[in-house]
């Protein structure tokens, strides 16, 4: 019965080796010397014999690296783009925008497909469920490829552009890159080369391994990762933009990293799913306490907090704090410009895991406080008059029982969470449909899900701005579109091995069988067991409508929503 | 802008068009002109853009503009229609046997679009405060299982309880419940007597049961309440898919006839 099924090898890790992610052109050069590499300072000294047997460093460099020559001006990664990888230069220069950052718009952007594209590809869409063109006896061989990291993007005179900004120049063995692509997090600055040069790009998959293999490079990197970050989320911070260098790096070398919660969060959060809005809240670690004396601010850096407030004999949630978000100021500040001594209104807590920056009071009351413009300083510290369940909603502008139902299933997470209006959606299908046509007659998402206030959280694919699903991938299949950031999966490279399904907090990543034309299921020539791949929703990054299902609504019920743009949030949930 | 504001701003612009229809074809029957020739040829045009709608819902992925765009200009176009074809038969029902059918058919394609409208916007709100939403295909299935669950529950009761009061009850009156269909048809109307009849009885039941029997009749209730809701859900559901299965043909039978028509006219003109 094998004979008749499609047999064929079943994917591995290094099928596709990171330098093969190229154009047909570039791939023969890309392919790394690995000899040459591990001559490299940041690799000369690391032990081999530390490595385990199923990646070796050679292997980790020669699968997961990739070379890649840039020209004077060329930029190598942009503010704002979502990372995958990181650079360590091996000759040459790279400058780096430092301030004021370059925005994305001059350094080129994506565009679209055209109409006849879209129309060519539904026509030669299959009838058949997730049929898959394997070429040869390796599922690596698909038709359809996608070149990991684009084509270089050339700026004429880059100098020019950049020279009323300050800019750093990286040389020959520096590493950049390696917190947007260790974080998940989208580039906070961009770079250009500063002369010919030639560069080490690594899957942040390999940077991982070689991150936990070697300590004398996770030092390092930790080092970095602290300074880099530190002193960019400051700046970012406008209650330090007034500050001077020199104040602003007494200021950071007071700063204090402190992580709550479990950076793998989505397994307890699976096991609490069923549990009460009070048992789920006793169990997220406490940041800060209302009522405590005002220590100092806390900067969220990266995941998801709490703010609540005691509410009879419970908490109830006022708001969610993410990246870039501050917790205390107003506290502190009207304080020390009242001679106050009002405590922290609200609790604060973490929501999975919460990377923040404390700064404490005192080292804001000497240098920060005394120079800062008047119109920074918040209007009010207190907690709004009156008791909470009078004033009906949060001061964001979400009703408080759909804030708790947001927060409480961690959907907060979402940058594109597909929320259905209920009492206008009339079941038709047409986004379902759409989503099909699409996507190879497949559709990539079940409208079903929580319902709260007759708004559904439909199960598709909220493109997280803490995307754990991209946590454990071994080839990388899963990452990041470089400049919009959807969370897509390469067909090519997924070995099916359910890493991301299982650790998707929603289920919204679904294991399907790869077929034939024929519709045959390809079944592993060893074992004989199905060839699976990871799908789910891609936001249509790759169609000139966006979101198929969100254009295909005639009801106007259906949006792709950022949670954390809440204006926009808000307005559509009270647009009725 | 609020949908409220958006209807308003639509509403008063089809009021507009229609008022300028109406001046338009005042001032073309007192200059003499064949003004039904104008209506006419306007009317065929807007019902060629009104179809135009399904063509474009079956292109979802090409660039013209947002379906829900496309929908509210078919619902105010659609209107708009009925003004047109008011202009056009001078507000008399026409004297022929073709020109009857076709503003038969006219009328049924409105009639059915503006029943349409008006299932569509009173129908969601209902579906979503009736207990749990289902995937419409889905619903057999779920109705099947849930049949089968109350089975098992009841003949894994028998030789347990030594007692034959719920099984009694599930042959006689849960059985025929749960096969039947056409409770459905209750559940278009909005009545929910069979179910509440079927609730009566089982709580009738009571005296005769042990406290065992009690709580396992308390979960037969659950599923009948399950049962209920995937009707309810079923027969909603299928009122709003099914409209457009009169919709739609009638749409084709209708250009088909006033392609006809205009045809005619312009050979006779």
């Amino acid at each position: 019965m094998a004979d008749d099924l499609a047999g064929i090898k079943r994917p591995q890790r290094w099928d596709v080796p990171f330098w093969s992610e190229t154009s047909e052109a570039e791939a023969s050069l890309a392919a790394p010397d690995v000899d040459r590499l591990l001559r490299l300072p940041a690799f000369e000294k690391m032990d081999a014999a530390r490595f385990p047997a199923h990646a070796p460093l050679r292997d980790i460099l020669l699968n997961d690296g990739r070379v890649r020559r840039y020209r004077a001006g060329e930029i190598i990664v942009r503010q704002g783009d979502y990372g995958n990888s990181a650079f360590i230069i091996i000759r040459g220069a790279a400058r780096v925008v430092l301030h004021p950052a370059t925005g994305n718009r001059e350094s080129g952007g994506t565009s679209r497909p055209g109409f006849l594209p879209a129309l060519l590809r539904w026509w030669r869409n299959p009838s058949l469920p997730e049929v898959r063109q394997f070429t040869a006896r390796s599922p690596g061989a698909n038709v359809e490829t996608a070149h990991v990291g684009g084509p270089a993007i050339f700026v004429q005179d880059m100098d020019l552009i950049v020279k009323d900004q300050r800019t750093a120049l990286l040389g020959a063995g520096e590493l950049f890159g390696e917190i947007a692509a260790l974080s998940r997090t989208a580039r906070v600055t961009t770079v250009y080369a500063g002369e010919e040069s030639e560069l080490l790009e690594i899957r942040w998959q390999g940077l991982r391994e070689i991150r936990q293999h070697a300590p004398e490079f996770k030092q390092h990197l930790d080092r970095k990762y602290r300074e880099n970050s530190l002193n960019s989320h400051l700046r970012e911070t406008r209650m330090f933009r007034h500050l001077d260098d020199a104040t602003l790096a007494r200021v950071a070398s007071a700063t204090e990293f402190l992580t709550f919660g479990d950076f793998e969060w989505y397994a307890a959060f699976s096991k609490t799913k069923e549990s009460s809005g009070q048992e789920r809240l006793q169990k997220e670690p406490v940041v800060a306490r209302e009522g405590n004396y005002p220590n100092g601010v806390y900067l969220i850096r990266s995941g998801f907090a709490r703010l609540s407030e005691t509410y009879n004999h419970g908490d109830r949630t006022v708001s969610y704090l993410g990246r870039g978000q501050i917790y205390g100021f107003e506290e502190i500040a009207t304080n020390w410009r009242d001679q106050t001594d009002r405590p922290f209104q609200r609790t604060l807590r973490a929501l999975g895991y919460v990377d923040v920056l404390f700064v404490p009071t005192a080292v804001l009351e000497a240098l920060v406080l005394p120079t800062l413009p008047a119109e920074e300083f918040p209007r009010a510290a207190a907690r709004p008059n009156g008791p909470a369940w009078a004033r009906g909603a949060d001061q964001r502008g979400l009703p408080p029982e759909m804030l708790e139902f947001l927060v409480d299933r961690r959907f907060i997470n979402g940058t594109a969470a597909m929320i259905i209006d209920m009492d206008r959606c009339t079941r038709c299908d047409d986004c379902v449909r759409a989503c099909a046509a699409t996507h190879n007659n497949n559709p990539r998402f079940l409208r079903h899900g929580p319902i709260q206030d007759g708004f559904m959280i439909a199960n598709a694919c909220l493109h997280c701005q803490d995307p754990v699903c991209m946590i454990g991938c071994p080839t990388g299949a899963i990452h990041r579109e470089s400049v919009h950031g959807q969370v897509v999966i390469n067909d090519r490279t997924c070995i099916g091995c359910s890493t991301c399904a299982n650790s998707c907090p929603y289920d919204n990543i679904q294991m399907v069988t790869a077929r034939n034309p024929e519709g045959r299921p390809f079944l592993d020539a060893a074992t004989h067991q199905p060839i699976q791949k990871a799908a789910k929703c891609d936001l249509c990054a790759n169609q000139p409508t966006g979101p198929a299902c969100a254009h295909a609504c005639p009801h106007d019920a259906l949006v792709r929503a950022d949670m954390q743009d809440v204006d926009r949030l808000a307005d559509f949930l009270h647009h009725r | 802008m609020t949908f409220t504001s958006r209807r308003n701003l639509a509403g008063l612009t089809c009021a507009a068009a229609a008022g300028l229809a109406l001046l338009a074809d005042f001032a073309l029957r007192l200059r003499l002109r064949r003004a039904d020739l104008v209506s006419g040829g306007a009317l065929l045009a807007v019902v060629f853009l009104l179809t135009l709608f399904n063509a474009r819902k079956k292109l979802p992925f090409l660039p013209l503009w947002r379906a829900a765009t496309w929908m509210q200009f078919h619902i105010y176009a659609g209107l708009f229609s009925g003004v047109l074809f008011g202009l056009h038969s001078g507000w008399r029902w026409p004297q022929g046997g073709f020109t009857s059918l076709l503003a038969a058919l006219f009328l049924a394609v409105f009639g059915s679009g503006v029943a349409g409208l008006i299932l569509t916007r009173w129908l969601p709100a209902r579906l979503t405060e009736h207990g749990e939403n289902v995937i419409f295909e889905r619903i057999p299935a779920l109705r099947a299982a849930v049949r089968r669950e109350v089975e098992a529950l009841v003949l894994e009761s028998i030789p347990r309880l030594q007692s034959s009061t719920l099984a009694d009850f599930y042959e006689q009156k849960l059985l025929p419940y749960f096969t039947q269909t056409r409770f459905l048809w209750f559940q278009v109307a909005g009545i929910h007597r069979p179910t509440q009849r079927l609730l009566a009885d089982a709580h009738a039941l009571d005296r005769y049961l042990n406290p065992e029997e009690r709580s396992l009749l308390a979960r037969i209730l659950e599923h009948i309440q399950a049962r209920e809701n995937l009707d309810y859900q079923q027969a909603r559901q299928g009122l709003l898919k099914a409209w457009l299965f009169v919709h739609i043909p009638l749409t084709f039978a209708l250009i088909l006839f006033a392609c006809v028509h205009a045809f005619l006219a312009w050979r006779l003109s």
